[in-house]
Parts: C-alpha cells; sequence; structure tokens
C-alpha cells in the first residue's frame, strides 16, 4: 500500500535524521534560556490558549483548528467539534464564548437533530448562567419543539420559567414532560417549587389588593371626615371661579376633595405629614405659622383640630424663640391671621377658638393639604405696616 | 316479561348489520326495560342479551350506541348487575380502553358506568385489578386532570370513580405513590366550580386517602401541603388580622372580600371530617394548629347554617383547642376502646343524631313560620337511573 511505504520512508528518513547525532549536535534546541517560552508555543504543552489564534505566531494551532473547523468536513462533524468547544469553554465558565461556539454549530444547520437539540439545550444553559433567561427560554423551547421529552431541556425551561416568575407555564412544562419521565426527581422537585412560588405570589398580589382596599377605604373616610364638618379644601392646580355663592362653593369643595390625594401627597413629600383621622374621629392636620416679620416658620405636624391655638402658642413661646431676638413674641400679645386669597382679605381669629371653629369659617381654604396662620406682635411697627392697605377682617 | 322466544327473536336484531332503524327500535325497547328495578332483574339473567347490547355500544349509528350505554348506566346502578356486567360480559377492558382515547364521544357515559360499578367493595377491586392491568392509577388522574382532554366529553364522573377506588388500601397507595405527582395534581380541584360532581369527587378521593395515618405527616409536609386545598373552600371572605393572616398558609392568606365558600353542605362536611382525621396524630394536630385553623373554623362556625355541618365544625374546633392526649394515646386512630365504652359512644353518638335532628327540625318550623305559607319548592336530584 502506498501509505504504508511513504511511512516506511519517513521512518527510514527519521533514522538517518536521528543518526546524525551521533557525530553532530543539534542545533535547532532549546537554549536553555528560553526553553520555557517555547514550550508554552506547542499546543500540548501551553497552559492557556492565546485569545486571538494568529497563524503567524501559533502556525500549529492555526493548524490544528484548521482542522477541526474544516469546511470540508461533513456540517454533522463540524457541529459536533463546535459544540465539544463549546463544552470546553463552558467547563471554565467563559459563557460568551460556548456562546458563540454553539450558535456557530447550530449554523451549520446540519440534519443530525440530537447534535442540534444539544447545541440548543447547551446554549440555553450557557444564556441561563449569564442570567439572560428570555434567551435561555427560547432555546430550551427550540429544543423542546424538536424533542418534546427531552429532560434537560424541560428542565432548564421550566427554570426559566420560575426566574421570570412565570410559574404556571414552569408546572405545565414539568406536568408535560412528567408523562415521559414519571419518576424524575429533578422534575418533581422543580413543579413543587413552582408551585410554591406560584402560590406565594398569588398571596402577594391578595395581599397588596387587601392593603390598596384598606388604604382606599382609609382616605375615603378621611375625606368624608372632612366633608362632614364642612372644611374646604382649596385645590392647588385649578384656578378657583370667579363669585363663588354658597352653592358653587360646595361643588368647588367636593372637586377639591377628590383632589386631596394629591394635596396631602405633596405636603406630605415636603414635611412629612399629612391630615390623618384618630381612632376618637378627631383630624389632626399639618399646620403652618408664618412669622413674615422674620421670615421665620413653624410647623405642627399633627394640630388636634379640638385644641385652641393659644395652646400651641404657649408652648412655642413659652422660651424665647432664638430669632426673637427683641424678645417681642408672648403667647399673649399675637394676632392671629388667616388669609383668605381670593378676595385677598386677613381674617384675624381669636386665639382661643380651636382649630377646627377656624377651618369651619366660610372663607377658610386649606390650600396644598395644610392650613396656615400669619401671626403678628401686636402693636409693633411691623404689624401696622404689614397690615397697611390690605383688607382686614377683625374679630 | 318477555319469553324465551320473544328475546331470542329480539337479540336477533341486536347484531351490527340490522337495519338501524330496527335496531334502535330493539335498543330503545331494552332501555325502558332498563329503567325500572324489575326491567334489571330479568335482564340479569340473560347474560348473551347483555353481551349483545354491549357489543352494539361500538356501533356506528351514535344513537344507538348512546342507549346502549344508558342501559349499562341503568343496570350498573343495581348492585345485584355489578358480577354479571363485569365477569360474564366482562365491560371492563373495553370501558377503560374507550376512556383512554381522547377522540371517544360517550366517554362522560363511560365514567358514570364505571363510577357505578365501582361503588361496592367487591366489584370495585375487580375494577381496580383492570385499571391497572390497562392504565393505571396515574393516568386515570392525568386524563382526569388534562383540561380538555376529551374535547367531547367533561369527564368530571372521574371524580367519583376515584372517590370509590380509594376505599381499597391498594388504590391508596397508588394514589399516595411518593416518587410520583398523582395525589397533588387533584388538590386543586377542591376548588373548581364547574362541577360539584368533580368537586366532591376529588374531596371524597383527599378523604379516603386520609385514613391512612402513615401518609399524614407527608401528606402534611410541603411534598403534598394537603391542608390549604381543605380549608380554602372553607374560608370566606371575613377579613382577619394580620397577624392571624400571616399565621396562615399562603393560600389562605388575604383572601379577597368576594370569597366563597363551598356551596354543597355535603361537601363542606367531607373537608371537616377530612380535617379532623389529620388531627388523629400528633404532628397532625401540632400542625393545624400551627397553621393557625382555628380562625377560619371560628369565622366558618358563625356563617354555617347547617347544622349537621356545624357540628361537624365543633368537632374538629374540640380537638384543635383541646388538651393533647395523655402519653400512648396520641395516636386516635390507634387508641383501643373497651367494649363497654365502645357500646357508650356509640349510643352517645346515635343521641346526638337524634338531638340534631330534633334541632333541625325545630328550625325548619321556625322558618316555615317565617315563610307564613309561601311555597315551599323542594327540588330532587337523583343520579344513575336514566331513561
Amino acid at each position: 500500500m502506498a501509505s504504508s511505504e511513504a511511512q516506511y520512508e519517513s521512518d527510514d528518513g527519521m533514522d538517518a535524521f536521528m543518526d546524525k547525532f551521533k557525530t553532530q549536535r543539534y542545533k535547532n534546541a532549546f537554549s536553555e534560556n528560553n526553553w520555557e517560552e517555547e514550550f508554552d508555543k506547542i499546543p500540548m504543552f501551553m497552559k492557556t490558549a492565546p485569545e486571538e489564534i494568529d497563524p503567524k505566531t501559533h502556525p500549529e494551532l492555526a493548524c490544528i483548528q484548521a482542522i477541526i473547523h474544516d469546511e470540508d468536513r461533513p456540517p454533522e462533524e463540524q457541529a459536533k467539534s463546535l459544540k465539544d468547544e463549546g463544552n470546553a469553554f463552558f467547563k471554565e465558565k467563559d459563557y460568551q464564548k460556548a456562546i458563540l461556539c454553539y450558535t456557530a454549530g447550530l449554523k451549520k444547520n446540519c440534519r443530525d437533530q440530537e447534535i442540534n437539540t444539544v447545541l440548543l439545550t447547551n446554549r440555553a444553559a450557557a444564556h441561563f448562567h449569564l442570567g439572560n433567561m428570555r434567551s435561555a427560554l427560547n432555546d430550551a423551547a427550540a429544543a423542546r419543539k424538536i424533542k418534546p421529552d427531552h429532560l434537560k431541556a424541560v428542565i432548564r425551561g421550566a427554570q426559566c420559567f420560575i426566574e421570570l416568575r412565570t410559574f404556571a407555564e414552569a408546572i405545565q412544562w414539568c406536568d408535560e414532560a412528567l408523562k415521559a419521565h414519571p419518576t424524575d426527581k429533578k422534575l418533581l422537585e422543580l413543579r413543587a417549587a413552582a408551585d410554591k412560588h406560584k402560590r406565594a405570589a398569588e398571596r402577594d398580589a391578595r395581599k397588596a389588593k387587601a392593603k390598596e382596599r384598606k388604604v382606599h377605604s382609609e382616605k375615603e373616610a378621611l375625606l368624608a371626615a372632612i366633608k362632614d364638618r364642612g372644611v374646604k379644601l382649596l385645590e392647588s392646580v385649578k384656578p378657583r371661579q370667579q363669585g363663588s355663592d354658597s352653592e358653587e362653593e360646595d361643588e368647588d369643595s367636593s372637586a377639591a376633595i377628590s383632589q386631596l390625594s394629591l394635596d396631602g401627597i405633596s405636603s406630605k413629600e415636603v414635611t412629612g405629614a399629612q391630615v390623618f383621622l384618630d381612632e376618637q374621629g378627631s383630624l389632626h392636620w399639618p399646620v403652618l405659622f408664618l412669622y413674615p416679620e422674620h421670615q421665620q416658620s413653624d410647623f405642627i405636624s399633627a394640630f388636634c383640630e379640638n385644641t385652641c391655638f393659644i395652646d400651641h402658642l404657649a408652648v412655642m413661646f413659652g422660651e424665647v424663640a432664638p430669632w426673637d431676638t427683641d424678645r417681642k413674641y408672648h403667647p399673649q400679645n399675637l394676632l392671629l391671621y388667616f388669609e383668605d386669597e381670593q378676595m385677598e382679605t386677613l381674617y384675624q381669629i381669636n386665639s382661643d377658638a380651636s382649630l377646627l371653629k377656624v377651618l369651619q369659617h366660610k372663607r377658610f381654604f386649606v390650600k396644598a393639604g395644610s392650613p396656615s396662620f400669619i401671626i403678628l406682635v401686636k402693636g409693633s411697627p411691623f404689624c401696622t405696616q404689614f397690615l397697611i392697605g390690605k383688607k382686614i377682617h377683625g374679630l | 316479561m318477555l319469553s324465551d322466544s320473544e328475546v331470542a327473536e329480539l337479540l336477533s336484531f341486536l347484531t351490527p348489520a340490522t337495519r338501524p332503524d330496527v335496531k334502535g327500535q330493539a335498543t330503545g325497547y331494552f332501555l325502558g326495560l332498563s329503567g325500572n328495578r324489575d326491567g334489571c332483574h330479568f335482564l340479569r339473567s340473560k347474560p348473551d342479551l347483555l353481551a349483545a347490547l354491549f357489543a352494539l355500544t361500538s356501533d356506528p349509528s351514535i344513537a344507538v350506541a348512546k342507549d346502549c350505554y344508558h342501559i349499562l348506566i341503568n343496570l350498573s346502578a343495581d348492585e345485584t348487575l355489578h358480577q354479571v356486567l363485569v365477569a360474564d360480559v366482562n365491560v371492563l377492558p373495553v370501558l377503560f380502553k374507550n376512556l383512554v382515547d381522547p377522540e371517544y364521544q360517550l366517554s362522560d357515559q363511560i365514567c358514570t358506568i364505571l363510577s357505578n360499578l365501582s361503588r361496592h367493595q367487591k366489584t370495585c377491586k375487580t375494577v381496580f385489578k383492570v385499571l391497572q392491568e390497562e392504565l393505571g392509577v396515574a393516568q386515570l388522574v392525568e386524563i382526569f386532570c388534562t383540561e380538555g382532554y376529551n374535547k367531547m366529553a367533561k369527564l368530571h364522573y372521574l371524580g367519583p370513580l376515584l372517590s370509590n377506588l380509594t376505599q381499597l388500601p391498594e388504590a391508596r397507595s397508588r394514589m399516595m405513590d411518593k416518587d410520583r405527582c398523582v395525589l397533588q395534581r387533584l388538590l386543586a380541584f377542591t376548588q373548581y366550580q364547574t362541577s360539584a360532581v368533580r368537586r366532591g369527587g376529588v374531596i371524597g378521593t383527599l378523604h379516603n386517602c386520609c385514613f391512612d395515618h402513615v401518609h399524614h405527616e407527608w401528606l402534611l409536609s410541603d411534598a403534598v401541603d394537603i391542608l390549604p386545598f381543605l380549608l380554602l373552600p372553607l374560608a370566606g371572605p371575613e377579613e382577619l388580622t394580620e397577624e392571624e393572616n400571616d399565621g396562615l398558609p399562603v393560600d389562605l392568606q388575604y383572601l379577597p372580600e368576594d370569597k366563597k365558600r363551598e356551596d354543597d353542605p355535603d361537601i363542606r362536611k367531607m373537608l371537616l371530617e377530612t380535617l379532623l382525621l389529620l388531627t388523629a396524630t400528633k404532628t397532625g394536630r401540632q400542625t393545624l394548629k400551627d397553621k393557625n385553623v382555628y380562625p377560619i373554623m371560628r369565622e366558618f362556625h358563625n356563617w354555617e347554617k347547617d347544622i349537621h355541618v356545624r357540628a361537624a365544625c365543633e368537632k374538629l374546633v374540640q380537638v384543635l383547642i383541646g388538651d393533647e392526649p395523655e402519653q400512648g394515646m396520641e395516636n386516635l386512630m390507634e387508641v383501643e376502646i373497651p367494649e363497654d365504652m365502645e357500646k357508650k359512644l356509640t349510643e352517645a353518638d346515635v343521641r346526638e343524631e337524634q338531638e340534631l335532628e330534633r334541632e333541625e327540625e325545630q328550625m325548619r318550623e321556625e322558618e316555615e313560620n317565617k315563610k307564613n305559607g309561601d311555597q315551599a319548592c323542594v327540588g330532587v336530584s337523583a343520579h344513575g337511573a336514566v331513561e
């Protein structure tokens, strides 16, 4: 045979070649200085493969690669080599590269569906480990389409469904596969896990709904309490109509009430407080005291509607406020006003009055969910100046 | 009744080759006959006639086949015909084969016959034996649980069949195969709104399975988690506190305002009895206590109108709030009861039953008085006999 003869020939050549060294030294040997580097260049002894294989620097590797990916080989073989290469990357947890190999393998469009199923399932696994659940699921589904009871594909798909929180599908896939593999532990486990997750998710949905319902009914109760008292809320967004008679006012306030959520939340964002109904059925309002003379303000986060202004003032000005340099502010010598913005009128308030009584005043409108009051010092020059040119409604 | 010669003549019409209209006349006649007791008893002594009628269940004319199935339904409703049907006519293998066929048009009729035939233990054993040879319990459950398995049949009567089968210990052990997912697949059907037959069958099956106290721990474990499925039909829309909610199995937590309870008092009672069975062992009692069953029962008791069901609920609550039995008596199914004690208990049971009857009577009278002469409409539903 020709080939075996050629082998003899080359063996003869080898003998002659080897015999030469009995008389002369081998010149191409590795030197003591760079033998380690040289060894690393030989595929068999390489510790790591280079990222890119350049035929110039690594001719041997390029040859091997050419053999593996020989375009002349049947697509089945090529796909299988690519699968093996992908598996090698997979083992080293280089999932990106593994995916490239499996994809290249699939592109060979080989007729062996067994290999295609494995390529798809393996690519699904690589995607899964990268957290690409959608891609993983697509591959698992494609593999399952080719081979409906392919256990690995079903298991991977069910895992993806669980990760994607579509538990019903996970259960369905498991049930389908359990027909062919009724006692498979992994399938049974996955089914149980999916079922448990599904029921927990359903509970969470019910709980969220119940909470929403509770918040809603609390808000309804709050709005009803405000409306029952005849307290009027002013919409901050919508401009109020001019010249309101009592009936119109009513309409406006109900519109404003429906708007409370907006106002309430906005006040909450700024100050962290919102009007609330306590267990005894009293309302507590976030209230702002403004001191224009000093451009200062006080914020009372929960002013019970049944307490009087003087109670709060007594506490606040029991001690001198840090900004009150002239020590003018005493609970007894303060003038309280609220402003009717629409009519541009200031209404004076008796400090012995309860908050509720003031809020029920026919010209009082709660703005931005939080009533505010102007406080001046009786007889002070600023007070006189401040009130000049304003419409005042005294006590 | 028919004379022998008349029987022979009719029998000659019961062949596939007979003209369809004549055949229809003949099967129609036997359907009428099977509608009453005497007719059934007459047919019992004519196995060849029955065999011919059974053969015509595969007649190309659907009307004839349907007639023959209905005859079998009527016959199987009578226990004295079971042996003839199962042994002499050997209906079971063919029935199971047709049942498995997803295209078969008359599967619902088969379900009813099988459920009738499996009612009494003796024939039930044969039904189970043939079932195992033909497809097995697991596949039967699979068919039952696959929605739209058969486009032409609802297969609800497989529920009562499963319930009947699980009166046998060997069927229960197949049902509770720990290496497979069988019983687990039935659980969701305790909430199946479309059919009380299916629901009742499933709950009956669970009830039967709970007789095996060795399986209680498994039934209550995560592997099956039977408890929420028994409780859910008994839970209502009442709002529980957050603390009560969080202690419940997840399926029972934060139920919506429109949550409805099981409609059928018999099914409610069966659910309560199943729960009571689960309290037979110490671990069972502990699980039911830990899973906060009490508030569900408290609300249920407030709601329940039927005194028999209320009594069942009270029994369960007794166990839930009562002290643990003394050592050595922890397994209530294994406690030996002395003969005289047993007698007393039986008497007490009878007394209790009578008391309940009296109470019910009283309530009914009160209702009547309240209605003030309103016309009462009483509906009676009967299973089995079709004409």
